[in-house]
């Protein structure tokens, strides 16, 4: 049963007792807690996004070098072995190589160099008998400056006629 | 000062005063013309007790006085009561403990036939100024100086009912839609409250703001500071039902008012029925009384073996008259320790102290 019922023409305010004084401190108190809490949630709060921010610049570009990586036309690792192959299989040396393994009789009408991992060498071949490109292809297939010897379709008419493609090895890469 | 002579009320004959009625407030707290003279240090120790945070130098804590003091009054400290009917004006201050009501000071000062005459609707006070003078002594006589006091209603200006209150709404809306369309006056002038029973059940009141501001008027004419204004019935039941008696048995306090009486039902607690009356005190009121007591009983639904309780002016007469029949009554409460002469059955309001 309440105690304060209160039949007054006009309610008078009440003195506050040490109860009423005891909980208006607290709730004071529990208000500036409150908005402590509130504003230490807050700069957390902005602390947090700015290390998200930061990570998603981060990750941005990380990604971006990442695409930057992908879309070079060879890795690192290939142009330097294509660098290798130039200084050390240069096409005069190549071609060098290639016509000393070459019987009198038989010719290049053309050569053409690949160069990659391994340097793709394809000549088209003229030689004068057949035993003369027979010869010149085994000297290729024995020849360790040249490896995957691949002879193609030979025309036997008169004159024989024929491509090889093959892969050149030089010395320092093998 | 021997805090004894605030609270075991002196045992030294003292003259009655020619307006007190009953107990002299001088003998409580032998003040006025009394063989110990008033004295500023009294005044204080009187202040002490009224104001919270004052202290007399007597009560300094761990000092014997305060020992005492705070052994006889732990369950509440005194609060200040003045409160008004037909035939007086009375108050004090009061504080209950486990054993009764304890006075820190009581006067009552008698008022001359017809000044006040409690009414729901007409004015109640006919001679404003005989009030004010009355309630004016009694302040002095009290010493209560600008300590805040509760101001108490009689019985017969308000409109009292028990309403069970539906779930969705407060007992404060309820009783404004139970009680203002039955009032004889218009709705905006009713001053409403309710006294909480528990879940879903009140006592809803409502009082002419009118009748209200009378009593108001004489109490601020007089030099009283409110603090609150209550109703004599409903402190009455309050303080009754914070002592609901044995378990299972019904109860039927009776609350006396010089014009009106209340009559409340009750069982573990659990207020059953609440009816209201204007008083008729003829010779054979004490039979007409009883027999309202039945009907009460019989409306709570128990009309035997009902325990009887009585508190109001005319309580002990009404209570030696049923015992003379062979009934059994008792009065509602008691005073804890000597009361020189102050009967507590006889003063309804006490039962504000109690909460």
């Amino acid at each position: 049963m309440s105690p304060e019922r209160d039949f007054s023409s006009r309610p008078r305010s009440r003195r506050a007792r040490p109860l009423d004084l005891g909980l208006l401190a607290l709730g004071v108190a529990a208000v500036l807690l409150s908005g402590h809490a509130a504003v230490a949630a807050w700069s957390a709060r902005a602390r947090a996004r700015a290390r998200v921010d930061q990570t998603r610049r981060e990750t941005e570009e990380a990604q971006s070098r990442a695409r930057g990586l992908e879309g070079r036309p060879e890795p690192a690792e290939a142009l330097a072995y294509r660098g290798l192959l130039t200084a050390e299989a240069s096409p005069p040396r190549v071609l060098a190589d290639l016509t000393a393994l070459m019987p009198s009789d038989v010719r290049l009408d053309a050569v053409t160099l690949s160069y990659g991992e391994p340097l793709g060498v394809q000549v088209d071949v003229v030689a004068r008998t057949a035993s003369s490109y027979d010869l010149f292809l085994d000297r290729l297939q024995r020849s360790p400056l040249f490896a995957s010897v691949l002879p193609g379709e030979e025309n036997r008419d008169g004159e024989l006629r024929t491509s090889i493609q093959m892969a050149y090895r030089p010395p320092g890469a093998r | 000062m021997d805090p004894r002579s605030l609270f075991e009320l002196g045992d030294s004959p003292v003259p009655q005063t020619p307006r007190s009625r009953g107990v002299d407030p001088r003998s409580l707290f032998e003040l006025g013309d009394s063989p110990v003279p008033q004295t500023p240090a009294r005044a204080e120790w009187i202040r002490a007790l009224l104001e919270p945070g004052l202290r007399s130098p007597d009560l300094a804590p761990g000092s014997p006085s305060c020992e005492v003091y705070n052994g006889r009054v732990r369950a509440s400290r005194p609060r200040l009561f003045v409160a008004l009917d037909a035939a007086s004006v009375s108050g004090g201050a009061v504080a209950r403990s486990g054993d009764g009501y304890r006075f820190a000071s009581h006067a009552r000062m008698a008022l001359p036939a017809g000044a006040l005459a409690p009414s729901p609707f007409a004015a109640n006070l006919a001679r404003p100024a005989e009030v004010a003078d009355a309630l004016r002594e009694l302040a002095r006589e009290l010493s209560v100086g600008a300590a805040p006091a509760c101001l108490l209603l009689p019985d017969g200006v308000a409109r009292l009912a028990l309403v069970d209150v539906p779930a969705d709404v407060t007992a404060q809306q309820y009783a404004r839609f139970r009680i203002v369309p039955g009032l004889p006056y218009p709705a905006g002038e009713a001053v409403i409250d309710v006294m909480p029973l528990g879940p879903g059940r009140a006592v809803v009141a409502a009082v002419r703001r009118s009748i209200v501001e009378e009593y108001e008027a004489a109490a601020m004419r007089a030099g009283i500071t409110q603090d609150r204004l209550d109703l004599t019935p409903l402190a009455a039941i309050a303080g009754l039902l914070r002592e609901p008696g044995p378990r299972g048995g019904l109860t039927v306090d009776v609350v006396l008012g010089d014009a009106a009486l209340c009559l409340a039902a009750h069982e573990a607690g659990t207020l059953r029925v609440l009816r209201n009356r204007r008083r008729d005190p003829g010779p054979d009121e004490a039979r007409r009384l009883a027999e309202e007591v039945e009907r009460t009983a019989v409306l709570a639904g128990d009309g035997a073996g009902t325990r009887i309780r009585v508190v109001g002016p005319g309580a002990r007469g009404l209570l030696t008259s049923w015992r003379s029949r062979g009934g059994s009554a008792e009065p509602g409460w008691r005073s804890a320790g000597p009361a020189n002469g102050v009967d507590a059955a006889e003063l309804p309001w006490l039962g504000g102290a109690a909460g």
